[in-house]
Formats: structure tokens, C-alpha cells, sequence
């Protein structure tokens, strides 16, 4: 059966972007523009990996990171951080909210693949 | 033309000015948005026929090559089968010219298959990694789109700053700082320092970190 990846961007296009790499490798995709949409879709569906940008509008990505952790059936949940920010303090902040790994954009579909395999449970 | 020495009219000026900045800012936004969205719609459609045609050519591949059984061991299988007929002194000279005539048919379509399939291999190799390319640029209209949300935002500010308090002049230093803390970028520090001359690239350390 496929793995199911949570797809967190408000970009349309780098949505897009995530679906048609991750699609292509054989994971089902499901999408959220913002933190708060994607902690609604965190209702005790099979979810194996959450792949989120940091700045969005409403909820970013850090904070939905620290709530997602608070729940009980997503607590081990890998989420790969995906974003413009480069910057270490930004990383720091991913790695203490519970976040398992950093990739800069723009990422190649091969390399987001590759990491997305060693991470989905 | 407005004089240096008339304040007055110079805020004029920039009221009129910086909203259709923001405007122009905008709309390049929206359309550089749309542009993408689309060219994007379109890789998302031949996409799959692209990673089909590239799984197709390495199962031909495959076929082809595979150590027994695949086309390529044909013409070997055929002509170990036959070597004892071949050689045998019954024989006659007619049915031993048309195996031979046939084994020859058969090795000149197998090389046939091989010229052509290796080939296709290697071009949709080729495409697939050339469509990785056209996704990683795709992902710039995401950074620019950001680098000019945070100008027109900017441009609103000074434009209500002149606006609603016309009597005192935004701190600069105070404004710059503010600014500094809304980038995201690597190159946006840099460009906001001058220590970049107008990089082309993203800064992207293209790494992956694992925590």
C-alpha cells in the first residue's frame, strides 16, 4: 500500500511541485495551504510523513510542527522542514520543535525523494 | 520638475507614486504566479508519460539484456540449439543454407532491437533529468514571488507613513531593521547588506540536514 505524505506550502505551484515528485516515486500526496488546514487533516488518518514549509500565513511551519507533536497519534510523526530560509537560527528552531530534517528550496525532485525515503515510516 | 528644497511636494510626489509601484509590483506577481501555475498544469500532464516512456525503454532494456532468456541470448540459443544439425552429415546442402539463412535473420533483427532500444534508454534518461531541472527552476517564481510580497508591503508602509504622518520622517535605521527582519533568504541579507552584486542564483547549500 502507498505511504501517505502531508504536503504543508502556501505556495500552489511548489504544491504542484511536491505532488508531481512524490507522485511519481509512489506516494499518495494529500495538501494544505497553511499549518492550522494541515493540523485539521491530522485526524486519525494514516499519515507516514509530513513534509512542511516555515513561513505561511495563518499557522507557520514551526508552530504547527510544536502542535502536531502535542498529538498523541502524530507525536512520532517524521516532518521534513522545506523552505527559502537557509538561515542556522531557523534550523535550530525546526530541530527543538521536533522536526527530523532541513531542506533548502530549491530542491531537486530527485533529492527530496531520496530524503522522503529515509524518512516515511 | 519638484525643487530639493520643497518637501511638501516631494511627499506629493511619492504618495502618488509608490502605490502604482505597488500596483505594477503586484500584478508582475500575480501573472509571474499564473505563468508558472500553467507551466506547471502542463509538465504535471506529460509528466506521467514521460516516467512511463523512461520504465518502458528500461524494461526493453532489460529484455533485451537479460542473461537467459532476453533477445539478446536468441540468437546464442538458436545457434547452440542448431550446431548439432548443423553438423550433422544427413544434412542436405538446401536445409543447412536455410537455417543458416534464418539464424542470420534473427541476429540481424536482434542487433536491429539493440540499436534502437539503447538509445531510447539513454533520451528519456536524458528528459527525465532535464524535467528535474525545469522543476528546480519553477521553484524561483516561489522566491521571487516572496522577495516582491516584502517590497509591495514595504512600499504600503512608506506610502501610509507619508501619508498619515507627514510631519515626522520614519527612522531609517529603525525602518531598515524592521525590513531585516522579515527576510527569509540568504541573498535578500546580502542584497539589503550590498555585499551581493545582484546573484543570479539562489543560495542554496542543495544539502539536506538530518536531525
Amino acid at each position: 500500500m502507498a505511504k501517505t505524505i502531508l504536503v504543508i506550502d502556501d505556495s500552489d505551484s511548489l504544491r504542484q511541485v511536491f505532488k508531481m515528485a512524490l507522485t511519481g516515486a509512489g506516494y499518495n500526496v494529500i495538501e494544505a495551504g497553511d499549518g492550522k488546514a494541515a493540523l485539521a487533516l491530522l485526524d486519525g488518518r494514516q499519515i507516514n510523513m509530513a513534509i512542511c514549509d516555515v513561513n505561511m500565513p495563518v499557522m507557520n511551519g514551526i508552530e504547527f510542527v510544536k502542535a502536531a507533536k502535542q498529538l498523541a497519534s502524530y507525536k512520532f510523526l517524521p516532518i521534513l522542514m522545506l523552505t527559502t530560509e537557509s538561515q542556522e537560527e531557523k534550523k535550530e528552531q525546526g530541530k527543538a520543535a521536533g522536526a527530523k530534517a532541513w531542506m533548502v528550496k530549491p530542491f531537486s525532485p530527485t533529492q527530496l525523494v531520496s530524503a522522503v525515503s529515509k524518512l516515511c515510516v | 520638475m519638484v525643487s530639493p528644497g520643497d518637501p511638501g511636494q516631494l511627499l506629493k510626489l511619492c504618495a502618488g507614486l509608490l502605490p502604482v509601484w505597488g500596483r505594477h509590483l503586484a500584478t508582475s506577481r500575480a501573472q509571474s504566479e499564473v505563468a508558472v501555475s500553467q507551466m506547471l498544469q502542463a509538465f504535471s500532464d506529460i509528466g506521467p508519460h514521460i516516467n512511463m516512456a523512461e520504465r518502458q525503454s528500461e524494461q526493453i532494456n532489460d529484455a533485451l539484456g537479460r542473461h537467459h532468456g532476453g533477445v539478446t541470448g536468441l540468437v546464442g540459443a538458436c545457434e547452440q540449439s542448431l550446431a548439432p544439425v548443423l553438423q550433422d552429415a544427413g544434412l542436405s546442402a538446401s536445409s543447412k543454407a536455410a537455417i543458416e539463412q534464418v539464424l542470420a535473420m534473427v541476429r540481424e533483427a536482434v542487433g536491429l532491437l539493440e540499436q534502437i532500444a539503447r538509445p531510447f534508454q539513454h533520451e528519456t534518461q536524458m528528459v527525465a533529468a532535464q524535467v528535474d531541472r525545469m522543476y528546480m527552476g519553477f521553484q524561483y517564481q516561489d522566491r521571487i514571488s516572496q522577495m516582491m510580497a516584502l517590497l509591495e508591503g514595504d512600499i504600503v508602509k512608506l506610502q501610509s507613513a507619508l501619508c498619515d504622518d507627514a510631519g515626522a520622517v520614519p527612522d531609517l535605521t529603525e525602518w531598515l531593521a524592521q525590513l531585516e527582519t522579515q527576510y527569509a533568504m540568504a541573498e535578500q541579507h546580502k542584497d539589503h547588506a550590498g555585499t551581493d552584486e545582484g546573484g543570479s542564483e539562489a543560495d542554496s547549500d542543495n544539502e539536506t540536514t538530518f536531525f
